[in-house]
């Protein structure tokens, strides 16, 4: 063999640095170093970080010659969305597919909330209340308003109840399926504490199921007590963390339920475990088309609702989930970026001069100012801040202090998140449109491939450029 | 994609003259839909003898020996009888092979199919025929939600042959027929529920039908007499019918239902 005396160069090996270890990497050398200074698990917000099969593993296949695509300007595309007229008096009538989902104050300032309910009325959807309760800003700033019944019972009461547009029983959530909410004391003010009737100041753990159900048959009763308060008026949803989706969405709807929620692993938190978030239910991606079989094998597809959550981003996420059988998505941490989180600068409106006549400045001017010093005070970085638990959101979106709250300029937070969600609903008809469909809605699974084997077999369409779906 | 024609008598002193009249069409068609042809004729004779197998078309896979479908026949509606032929291959050798110039009838249906997603054999041919009633379909164009549709058939226990789009629209036509609805109604709600670019010609016992979807670029030309009413898909199809220079000739509406009944 020929002497290759560039391939075996001691001085260049030396300068390089050996490869990291895949079991014990620097992930996870750092989380063994926190728990060894903590004493318990570490806690932060957001979803799963790990990479898991999801929509950006599937493509269109949009229209060609054996299809037509309808033309973008001209040609109707409908997105209306209809929750609980089977049942209820007044159903849910959304203008788009895409709905805010669940986030509570107390992890969220009452700014964010009221932002979100503005959001969600400039664009003709939903917001949904949180662990926590109503607030009369986040209530008078929504059109439509969906509130949750958690098994905390922080801030529920028939007054709401009966002040709602739809009630949201959570099972579970995506990002802890089996887990309560957790709200640490840092961001337990005075009037987060005086909803929830607890002391100020306290870590705050909820239950991890509700004391007056456990399992569908008692559930059921449930459903027909919050019926019986809001006189059969407003439609019931039940939310589920996803792991066990086929038999859980089979028995929410035996419980009764108008619309079934599912909440996939990549959904957010304020805070919770990070065991919980990386190691506990099924991805969103997999989840939904369960879910929709589900409600297909009981030929509930026109009756029941679908609503699924957890990582939705884009138009196109919005478009391959309809296709696997969802009604609409719901999104949490994606409108949360659009208010700010994770940027460097808040926004706030100028202030004119004194003795300066009114102006009647529009509501979109704006000043930016950097807080990456902040970021950087609580151990991180903007584009990788996940210490929502922490309270001390630099951008005013996940905190409860009063000065970092006021950061978050409500009106103007509410112009991104309503932009982006009308920038969603623009992408998810063209894709649809050049599907050749009139409805969104009307998008299927045979619109569907795979990129990858896995997200084939999960979605259940065929790898791209095959006929195989795997397992079939 | 592929071309349609239709012809419903209105003066059945024609009746004679139903096949060659329809024979013209088709050739008039044929360019359209190269890879098969199919032809549903209504009479209004009692007992429409079966029609003797005619040889399937040597060399076509997947279709050995397929005969022309002969369709006895309908018992329920007494009076009615319907013929159906399906054949893989040219449909001009196709209206050779089956006479289709010596046929009487009262009511016609014939097709000439381009195939887009399915596959080419006698069963993926139209006349799609479907329910008690057997409907009759014919479609130039192509849906784009019929999975979704076949899969909502299915769960009512209605099963359909082929993967074919087409034959979907014909079962759902006939499920809401058996529900209820008259045809006019039937082809209304049809063109709400089906995505995708259609020109439709639809036959029964006693009604024959033409409707396209909302945006109606798939071609069509209705002549009417007072002796016939035809629909073809290019407007010479049309010109060897008798008194054609006295017809009314147009182009059908979008999502407007032309019926006729006898």
């Amino acid at each position: 063999m020929t002497h290759r005396p560039d391939l075996i160069d001691p001085g260049r090996l030396a300068a390089e640095a050996p490869p990291a270890h895949h079991t014990f990497g620097p992930d996870v050398l750092a989380g063994i170093r926190e728990r060894a200074e903590l004493g318990r698990y570490p806690i932060r917000g957001w979803g799963a970080r790990r990479a898991v099969p999801d929509f950006d593993d599937l493509l269109l296949l949009t229209a060609s010659a054996s299809r037509y695509p309808l033309e973008g300007y001209r040609e109707r595309c409908d997105t209306r969305t209809v929750f609980g007229a089977r049942r209820a008096a007044r159903p849910v009538v959304l203008d788009i597919p895409i709905t805010i989902a669940g986030m509570s104050f107390g992890s969220l300032s009452a700014n964010a909330k009221e932002a979100l309910g503005r959001a969600a009325s400039m664009v003709g959807t939903s917001t949904t209340t949180g662990d926590g309760g109503m607030t009369p800003e986040e209530r008078s700033a929504s059109r439509t308003l969906v509130y949750q019944c958690l098994p905390s019972r922080y801030g529920f009461n028939p007054t709401d109840l009966r002040a709602a547009d739809a009630v949201e029983i959570v099972l579970g959530q995506g990002a802890k399926p089996g887990g309560g909410g957790m709200l640490l004391g840092q961001k337990v003010g005075a009037r987060v504490a005086g909803m929830r009737t607890l002391p100020e100041g306290v870590d705050q753990r909820s239950a991890s199921r509700h004391p007056d159900w456990t399992g569908p048959d008692d559930l059921k009763i449930k459903i027909e007590e919050i019926r019986e308060v809001t006189d059969w008026q407003i439609p019931v949803y039940v939310k589920v963390g996803a792991t066990r989706v086929d038999h859980d969405v089979r028995l929410a709807v035996a419980a009764g339920a108008d619309v079934v929620v599912v909440d996939g692993m990549q959904g957010g938190t304020g805070a919770t475990q990070d065991a919980f978030i990386e190691h506990t239910g099924i991805p969103t991606l997999a989840a939904v088309r369960l879910a929709g079989d589900a409600l297909a094998d009981l030929g509930l597809t026109t009756d029941v609702g679908l609503i699924v959550s957890g990582g939705i981003r884009t138009g196109a996420d919005v478009a391959k989930a309809l296709a696997l059988g969802a009604d609409a998505v719901s999104l949490g941490v994606a409108p949360l970026v659009a208010l700010g989180c994770n940027a460097p600068t808040y926004r706030r409106r100028p202030v004119p001069p004194p003795d300066s006549a009114p102006t009647g400045a529009s509501d979109s001017a704006y000043v930016e100012v950097d807080v990456s010093a902040e970021y950087a005070a609580l151990g991180t970085a903007p584009g990788h801040c996940v210490h929502c638990h922490t309270g001390r959101c630099p951008v005013g979106v996940t905190t409860q202090d009063d000065t970092l709250a006021a950061r978050l300029d409500p009106v103007l937070g509410a112009t991104r998140v309503a932009n982006y969600l009308r920038a969603l609903a623009m992408e998810t008809t063209m894709l649809a449109r050049a599907c050749g469909k009139s409805d969104v809605h009307r998008l299927e699974p045979e619109d569907l491939v795979a990129l990858t084997v896995e997200a084939a077999a999960m979605a259940r369409v065929p790898l791209a450029g095959t006929d195989w779906i795997p397992g079939r | 994609m592929c071309g349609i024609a239709g012809l419903h008598l209105k003066d059945h002193t024609y009746r004679e003259r139903l096949g060659a009249m329809v024979a013209g069409m088709l050739r008039g068609v044929a360019r359209r839909g190269p890879d098969s042809a199919g032809v549903a004729i209504h009479d209004d004779v009692p007992d429409v003898p079966d029609v003797p197998d005619v040889p399937g078309v040597p060399g076509v896979p997947g279709v050995p020996g397929v005969p022309g479908q002969a369709v006895p026949g309908v018992p329920a509606a007494p009076g009615a009888g319907l013929t159906v032929f399906r054949e893989v291959g040219d449909p001009e050798e196709f209206a050779a092979r089956i006479g289709l110039a010596g046929r009487a009838g009262v009511r016609a249906l014939a097709h000439t199919r381009m195939a887009t997603e399915s596959a080419v054999t006698a069963a993926h041919c139209h006349p799609f025929v479907a329910g008690e009633e057997r409907l009759c379909l014919v479609h130039n164009g192509s849906f784009a939600n019929h999975a979704t549709i076949r899969r909502r058939l299915a769960g009512l226990g209605i099963i359909t042959e082929t993967d074919n789009d087409s034959e979907v629209a014909a079962h759902w036509l006939a499920a809401r027929r058996a529900a209820g609805d008259d045809l006019t109604t039937a082809l209304r709600r049809l063109t709400t529920t089906f995505d995708g670019f259609f020109t439709l010609a639809v036959t029964t016992a006693d009604s024959f039908a033409v409707v396209r979807d909302p945006i109606a670029c798939k071609p069509a030309i209705i002549a009417e007499t007072d002796h016939w009413v035809a629909v073809v898909s290019e407007y010479q199809a049309l010109l060897g019918l008798p008194g054609l220079a006295d017809a009314v000739v147009f182009e059908p509406e979008p999502e407007e239902v032309y019926l006729w009944a006898s």
